[in-house]
């Protein structure tokens, strides 16, 4: 394991809290994770190994549980994250050129980051924002009513 | 103890008991792929539903303890027609490769397809398509197209092993058995997983496209391996030897036995011990000496001239090893043999040369799986005194049964010097070595598949194994070779069978009186005054279970 991947004392505490927070403690594994990914990026294997030993859990198990969540980056991911919605109403709504236009806009494909590092791309299932199709997600917050348009001013926005 | 009904049949159970083990007793076979009785409940293959009266919907009999006055049914049409469901489920991704997939004939997807399934195929897509043919580690080679996730072997790793090697990634029907990323299957218990894998996702490598199951003999046995003696089943393949290149064992399998070795074996006694049966260094005729070389004598002959040794020289100038990878009937027929002749001087303790470790489970550090017979039979002399006996030139005769002095952990100059002394060297064994070449006389003796007998294993449990194969060529048990040589000075072996000289053993040596083939069973008996310790407990199983849940 690599050398960087290890919380702050802090972080230790705050691991400790939510271990205790649930009758077993592996009900702390999720939000554990995410504090990982917000500290060290993306979860690399040497991050699923080092979250196991908070749990004394084989790293084959936390392997089982950031596979099978979608939330979880298992490569190396953007400044930003954008995810574009492709479930029925925003498809019914024009999702479809919405995400054709992103590609375009940043040069990538779904699933892939951007040369400079600043925006990975994503096409997602439905984020309950269905009276506002079509809608992407841009890191924590919710665009709405998209058009091609809106779009451009989002992304030039994303430093 | 609750009591319940299982199909208008009442039992009465230990409390804690499951639905599918209280069927079991009454030979009711409730069909499951995920439960099995060593490993946690995981409730996932979904296949072990039954009716329990005044319960609304099927209930899994793996999760569901045994209560008073519960109702169970079994085979209601609710519960077949659930069933049925269910193995299409299994099987919707399954690939239908049976014909190419050693698993056949003993697959638990086509057994319970035949007895629970036999519906009319709705699956008209594309079948998921995963990987195939992987190698997780030595032994064990996973299909994942195979596999119906019922994590068994996930849960043996994490439970039995406690190494954690494997996960079930991904999700919905991506959903695959693997190995964390990095990681191989090299733990010593790996074999296991084959044992419990109730479909062909994971097949043996040492026994993959070998013979077809069904043309497999079986006979019940212990290993050899090491000092525990962990009880197994020898499968032999007598019926298509040519699908095989000449190898005769295909396979060695647990067998289960709550005190010696529960469900398991490692992976040294499943791998590393049935070579010898089938290796091309075996001993298959007695050879004698013309000039320098080695050549094929009549057993008579051969029989004559050792009966001739032990006799002429006196008691002083014979000296027998024994091995503690001897059967208590060959020891006993050794000890008789050697009060027949006068000999004296006997001893079975060669040291190896690198003395090996055991682990912390099964397997022992004492390779060798019959040192407290040899002990109790009385052959327990000073090995390394007659060692310096033959290189002071005071052995004109020296008598060697499995041991290849010539790698043992002795001096290979003291041994040299030794050999070199000793007038008369007699070899008993089943595979040539360097001291076999040396021996005036070569006594090849059949390895433990191909004869019966009993071992006695480290807590002074005697177990029986049986015979799985003829004797290669014209080897001969070592009891039976020796009663042979007990005939020639003039004694009488007590009968044609090892059980004879099992039963000369009972009445000779206090430890074992009393004792008969039909009382050792199939599960073994402690000799007089041995404490049974049980089957060790698994490593998965020592830590305090609450810190993880």
């Amino acid at each position: 394991m690599s050398a960087a991947v290890a919380f702050s004392p802090e972080q230790l505490a705050e691991v400790r809290r939510l271990q205790a927070l649930y009758p077993d403690r592996r009900g702390a594994l999720l939000p554990v994770l995410h504090m990982a990914q917000d500290t060290f990026g993306w979860i690399s294997l040497d991050v699923e190994a080092y979250v196991a030993g908070l749990f004394d859990l084989s790293p084959a198990h936390v392997h089982e549980v950031v596979t099978f969540y979608t939330l979880y980056f298992r490569q190396p991911k953007g400044r930003h994250v954008v995810a574009v919605c492709h479930n029925l109403s925003c498809h019914l709504a024009g999702a479809p050129d919405i995400l054709r236009h992103v590609r375009e806009r940043l040069g990538i494909d779904v699933g892939e980051t951007s040369d400079d590092g600043r925006v990975t791309l994503q096409s997602v299932e439905c984020l309950c924002a269905c009276e506002a199709a079509p809608m992407m997600q841009v890191d924590d917050r919710y665009e709405l009513h998209l058009t091609p348009e809106t779009v451009d001013r989002i992304l030039e926005e994303l430093r | 103890m609750p009591k319940l009904i299982i199909d208008d049949r009442e039992i009465e159970v230990e409390a804690g008991t499951n639905l599918i083990e209280a069927a079991r007793r009454l030979g009711i076979e409730i069909p499951h792929y995920c439960y099995h009785p060593a490993l946690s409940i995981a409730g996932q293959c979904r296949l072990c539903m039954v009716d329990i009266e005044k319960t609304p919907r099927p209930t899994i009999a793996c999760n569901t303890l045994a209560a008073d006055g519960m109702v169970v049914r079994t085979d209601t049409e609710r519960v077949r027609e659930t069933r049925r469901s269910i193995m299409e489920f299994h099987l919707i991704n399954h690939p239908l490769d049976c014909p190419v997939c050693d698993q056949a004939g003993e697959c638990w997807l086509q057994i319970y397809y035949m007895k629970h399934g036999l519906y009319d195929p709705r699956m008209v897509d594309e079948k998921v398509h995963k990987p195939k043919a992987v190698p997780l580690g030595p032994h064990v080679i996973l299909d994942a197209e195979r596999c119906i996730l019922c994590s068994r072997c996930v849960r043996f790793c994490d439970e039995i092993t406690d190494t954690g090697e494997l996960g079930i990634f991904n999700r919905g029907d991506h959903s695959e058995l693997a190995l964390f990323p990095g990681r191989d299957l090299t733990n010593n218990y790996s074999g296991n997983v084959v044992d419990i894998c109730p479909v062909g996702a994971l097949t043996d490598r040492d026994f993959r496209f070998q013979v077809r199951v069904w043309y497999l003999d079986t006979a019940r046995s212990v290993c050899p391996g090491c000092a525990r003696g962990c009880n197994i089943d020898v499968h032999v393949n007598r019926r298509r030897p040519h699908h095989a290149e000449g190898r005769r064992v295909a396979r060695l399998k647990p067998r289960f036995n709550p005190d010696v070795n529960a469900w398991w074996m490692c992976d040294v006694g499943r791998y590393d011990q049935h070579g010898v049966v089938d290796s091309p260094g075996r001993l298959p005729v007695p050879l004698g000496r013309a000039g320098a070389a080695q050549v094929e004598v009549g057993w008579e002959e051969a029989v004559a001239a050792v009966a001739d040794a032990l006799r002429a020289h006196g008691p002083e100038a014979v000296a027998v090893l024994a091995s503690p990878h001897m059967a208590n009937e060959d020891l006993m027929a050794l000890r008789v043999v050697l009060e027949r002749a006068g000999v004296r001087q006997v001893a079975f303790r060669v040291p190896p040369a690198a003395p090996a470790d055991g682990d912390d489970f099964l397997l022992r550090a004492d390779r060798t799986p019959n040192v407290r017979g040899a002990e109790l039979i009385g052959l327990d002399g000073d090995a390394a005194a007659i060692l310096a006996a033959a290189r002071a030139g005071r052995l004109r005769a020296l008598w060697v049964f499995d041991h290849d002095l010539t790698t043992a952990g002795w001096p290979a100059a003291e041994v040299a010097e030794a050999l070199g002394r000793v007038e008369t060297l007699i070899y008993a064994g089943a595979v040539a070595s360097a001291t076999s070449a040396r021996a005036r006389w070569v006594l090849p003796t059949a390895t433990w598949v191909e004869r019966e007998g009993t071992l006695t294993n480290f807590e002074g449990r005697v177990q029986r194994f049986r015979t799985a194969l003829e004797p290669l060529g014209r080897s001969l048990p070592a009891w039976e070779l020796l009663g042979r040589v007990l005939a020639a000075l003039g004694g009488t072996p007590p009968g044609p069978r090892a059980e004879h000289w099992f039963r000369a053993l009972a009445s000779a040596v206090p430890a074992f009186a009393g004792m008969t083939y039909r009382t050792v069973g199939d599960g073994g008996q402690m000799v007089a005054g041995a404490v049974p310790g049980g089957a060790p407990v698994p490593p998965g199983r020592r830590a305090v279970v609450g810190a993880a849940g």
